[in-house]
């Protein structure tokens, strides 16, 4: 191939930094309406949220599912999923050969945006602590520190359309002292220098990368060396500010404010959403979907409101509890009116059947619900920003729903390793109660002696008690706690089990 | 004697004989469309398929998938079923349903059961209260659930038990209790009930009931209590003398087989219909089923795998994404296997298309009299044309039909 050839290839190569344009905003701490754009990649109208994924899934959701049943413009993707072996062995995702080798990987489609940050969202706080060049992870097999240079150059091998720079928080700290907020705003400043040094030395042609700075949930005055060096020297090298403190949004000096936010500050209900919003923020992970999808809660709330019935005094709840038994014959929708695909294919009766019978179906239909719920709620929000009356509709939000999502009543599904708080490691009873019991011995010898057959099962596999089949003794026996892993059945180890 | 023979829901459209074997291809025609013969049916226990939705199991192919009667029974229960109107809309599952008996789990689950010629008597799972499954219950919770295949309560037995009065008992008992089960049966005329042969691993028994069971004219005919552990070629041994007397025009379902091996020898001794949880099952553990063998991608060597689980797989998880699939690689699936519900959702897919497509290929075979060379390449690629390893069973049953594994 001819150099001219190769050249006129490189500059048919699509610009990869992202674009975002501030459609309508009526000043700082005002919601504003925006657009993102990058060529090849769905555009996002904001406010918007980003599907929020564990090791490259959305939760219970398969990739045939997402592309087909969910509404995403984008994902967020932290890189604490994939380096669990780092640092004895080289993650395998780096061995991965291929353009755009993370995209790839988890099987994302092309047109979605994808935005790389370090840690999950929120984070498993890490007792591993963080080093003027480490940072602490949780990964599924345990706590690791990765460098801020490692995180550089993940990002240059995995090639993202955005990432989010390394924050130096101390998470799950009761209190942090004046000293410590002070290498906070150092470290951040120098790991997100990091990733600005490794993108500046890429080479031609090489796939760049757009950079989110982060904003620290420390007082202005604190980070001020920081944000002073931002302004100075890398303000026209980030495209975006990932923020953690939502309320601390009054801090942000003014010459960031044409940057599109993500947040990093996670709303406990849609009204925390709403207040958010209402501050200015333009991108959100939403993680309390998924807390709802594993409580068995099927969101049930639309923005603006529905005309309020006068006659209700009650405020209506945000979520259903779809464990509760009324359902078990409902042939109705999840929601009223909702064309996700579990409503206008599934019922709820179905829905209850699922989560009684703990079959992952469930979870899943569950999950394409709460998405679309969410989905529309944002076309709603920006509908209502565009219409003007964002107040107005915010306020008759807050008068026709409850503050807050229902309780958990029923299981989820089982807990996985990264789920698990470092101290909850610490205590001896199970994280999953045992499904099933057998009888107890008195009772299956007198039986099996007034029966006189053995169970038409193989050799092998007498006595051992199968998943499929005893789903029906769930609940027979109240479950006891027995501190002894290795008397958990095969199959059923935690999924942090040094073997597994 | 045999009731009055009753109607029939389906109808069995023989296409095509292997001129070698017995196998045979064939399309069934039931309430819910057309089933291509032979077929794997995968196992939806609780009318659901181990997460996945009813278009995933669409888009692997199938159109026939099994319930088991006991756990609906349980959950949701009959009266639910009934106010929703059954199974199929409780699952919303467009294509065909089979149901067992019930009978299968009392025995084998609750290792609690006893059986009388009532019934089987066993202690309810939810408050341990001694209850009652007959024919008559069963029947009743099948025509609630609405499956297109419903299947006598037979006395199910191990086969490998050595207590041959029991044996020829559950048999003549199995026998008794299909006719208390077409007596009581409420749809005929929209459900098909298939009988089931039972005698264990005796051949005598197995004759005289085949006998017994074709003069009462079931819609299909079940061939029942195997997949027990016992020998392998006993096994093909009951399945080759039961088809060897069963009527041509009727499918023939092995039930609680299995291995893709099994399936390709019981399709030479001219069975034609097979369920299995195992395929499903295997895949939550992290093991996918290829042509060259059961891999468990739990293992580190495919960790750095980036190849698709088989390569020129069809099914919605190995498919390229240029051909509308997801290309997903071995080394991803080691990623999110056992942690995360839908690692276990893709290996579902991938192994329920293995084994639909294997069923699928072998009837091509079969239309073009190619199956002995079909059965030769099979066992070729799963052992790598290491003719030593090939199981000695498989070996044995497939000369018996014509086919010799070991010379070419």
């Amino acid at each position: 191939m001819s150099p001219g050839a190769e050249e006129n290839k490189l500059s048919q190569l699509p610009p990869e930094m992202i674009e975002f344009a501030l459609l309508k905003t009526t000043g700082a701490l005002a919601p504003r309406l925006g657009r993102i754009s990058l060529a090849g990649r769905k555009t996002i109208l904001t406010p918007a949220f980003l599907g929020n994924t564990s090791r490259g899934i959305i939760p219970h959701v398969s990739q045939d599912n997402l592309r087909k049943s969910i509404a995403l413009n984008g994902v967020y993707v932290p890189l604490e999923d994939f380096v669990e072996k780092h640092p004895q062995q080289i993650p395998p995702i780096f061995q991965y050969d291929v353009p755009e080798p993370l995209r790839k990987f988890i099987a994302l489609p092309e047109d979605t945006l994808l935005v790389l940050g370090a840690r999950r969202n929120p984070p498993i706080p890490s007792p591993v602590a963080n080093t003027n060049t480490d940072v602490g992870l949780s990964t599924s097999v345990g706590f690791k520190s990765m460098s801020s240079e490692y995180y550089a150059a993940a990002v240059r091998k995995l090639q993202p359309d955005i990432v989010v720079g390394v924050a130096d928080i101390p998470f799950g700290q009761e209190s942090v002292g004046t000293k410590r907020k002070d290498k906070m705003s150092d470290r951040t400043e120098l790991w997100l220098r990091d990733i600005i040094a490794r993108k500046d030395t890429l080479d031609k042609g090489e796939k760049s990368w757009s950079i989110f700075a982060p904003i620290l949930p420390i007082e202005r005055d604190l980070q001020s060396w920081y944000l002073e060096h931002l302004l100075e020297d890398m303000v026209d090298k980030i495209s975006g500010v990932a923020i953690y403190d939502t309320y601390l949004l009054d801090d942000l000096p003014d010459q960031l404010h044409h940057l599109p936010r993500l947040s990093f500050h996670a709303p406990a209900s849609p009204h925390e959403l709403l207040r958010q919003i209402s501050l200015g923020m333009d991108l959100f992970t939403v993680p309390f979907l998924a807390e709802a999808t594993d409580a068995g809660i099927v969101l049930d709330f639309t923005f603006p409101p529905p005309t309020k019935d006068e006659s209700a005094s009650a405020r209506r709840i945000l979520g259903i509890d779809m464990w509760h038994q009324d359902h078990a014959a409902a042939v109705i929708p999840l929601s009223e009116g909702c064309t996700c695909y579990a409503c206008t294919k599934h019922h709820r009766a179905y829905l209850q059947h699922l989560l009684a019978a703990k079959e992952m179906l469930g979870w899943v239909l569950i999950q394409l619900h709460n998405h679309a719920i969410m989905a529309a709620f944002f076309d709603g929000v920006r509908a209502s920003l565009e219409a003007a009356t964002f107040d107005a509709d915010v306020s008759a939000f807050e008068a026709y729903y409850e503050p807050a999502l229902p309780e958990k009543t029923g299981q989820g599904p089982r807990i996985r390793g990264y789920q698990f708080k470092s101290e909850e490691h610490a205590k001896k009873e199970k994280k999953n109660p045992k499904a099933y019991k057998r009888f107890d011995a008195d009772k299956i010898l007198e039986l099996k002696a007034a029966h006189g057959q053995q169970p038409n099962r193989k050799p092998e596999m007498r006595g051992v008690i199968d998943d499929e089949a005893l789903l029906g003794l769930v609940g027979m026996e109240q479950p006891t706690i027995e501190a002894d892993p290795s008397a958990q059945l095969d199959g059923l180890k935690l999924d942090d089990d040094a073997k597994a | 004697m045999a009731p009055v023979p009753m109607p029939s829901a389906l109808s069995f459209e023989l296409l095509g004989k292997c001129s070698v074997t017995k196998a045979r291809a064939a399309t069934l025609h039931l309430p819910h469309g057309p089933v291509p013969l032979p077929i794997f049916m995968p196992v939806a226990t609780q009318a659901s398929l181990k997460g996945l939705t009813p278009d995933q199991l669409e888009d692997q192919g199938c159109r026939l998938c099994l319930n088991n009667t006991y756990h609906l029974g349980l959950k949701p229960g009959q009266v639910t079923l009934d106010a929703i109107g059954g199974a199929h809309k409780l699952q919303s599952w467009p294509h065909n349903i089979l149901t067992d008996s019930g009978g299968f789990q009392m025995v084998s689950l609750l290792k609690l059961a006893k059986v009388t010629e009532e019934g089987v008597r066993f202690l309810s799972p939810h408050d341990g209260s001694p209850m009652l499954l007959t024919p008559e219950h069963s029947i009743s919770l099948q025509n609630s659930i609405g499956s297109d295949i419903m299947m006598q309560l037979d006395d199910v037995i191990a086969t490998t038990s050595p207590d041959l009065a029991r044996m020829k008992e559950a048999m003549e008992r199995s026998v008794r209790w299909l006719d208390r089960c077409i007596q009581v049966h409420k749809y005929p005329e929209r459900q098909n009930l298939f009988c089931i042969i039972q005698g264990g691993l005796d051949l005598d028994l197995r004759r005289e009931c085949t006998a017994q069971m074709v003069a009462r004219d079931t819609p299909g005919i079940a061939i029942g209590g195997l997949s027990g552990g016992e020998a392998k070629d006993a096994y093909c041994r009951v399945v080759d003398t039961c088809t060897g007397l069963l009527p041509e025009k009727k499918p023939r379902y092995v039930m609680g087989v299995g291995y893709p091996e099994d399936l390709v020898v019981s399709v030479a001794l001219g069975a034609d219909m097979f369920d299995c949880v195992w395929p499903t099952r295997t895949a939550r553990f992290g093991n996918a089923i290829t042509s060259a063998g059961v891999l468990n991608i739990r293992n580190a060597v495919y960790a750095e795998d980036f190849g698709s689980i088989e390569d020129g797989c069809q099914c919605t998880c190995c498919r390229p994404a240029n051909q509308g699939g997801l290309g997903i690689t071995r080394a991803y699936i080691y990623h999110v296997t056992a942690k995360e519900t839908a690692g276990a959702h893709l290996l579902t897919m991938h192994n329920v298309h293995y084994q639909l497509n294997l069923m699928r290929l072998a009837r091509e075979a079969i239309l073009e009299d190619r199956y002995p060379q079909f059965v030769k390449d099979f066992f070729g690629k799963l052992y790598d044309w290491e003719k030593e390893k090939y199981p000695e069973w498989a070996v044995t049953a497939l000369q018996g039909v014509g086919v010799d594994l070991l010379n070419d």
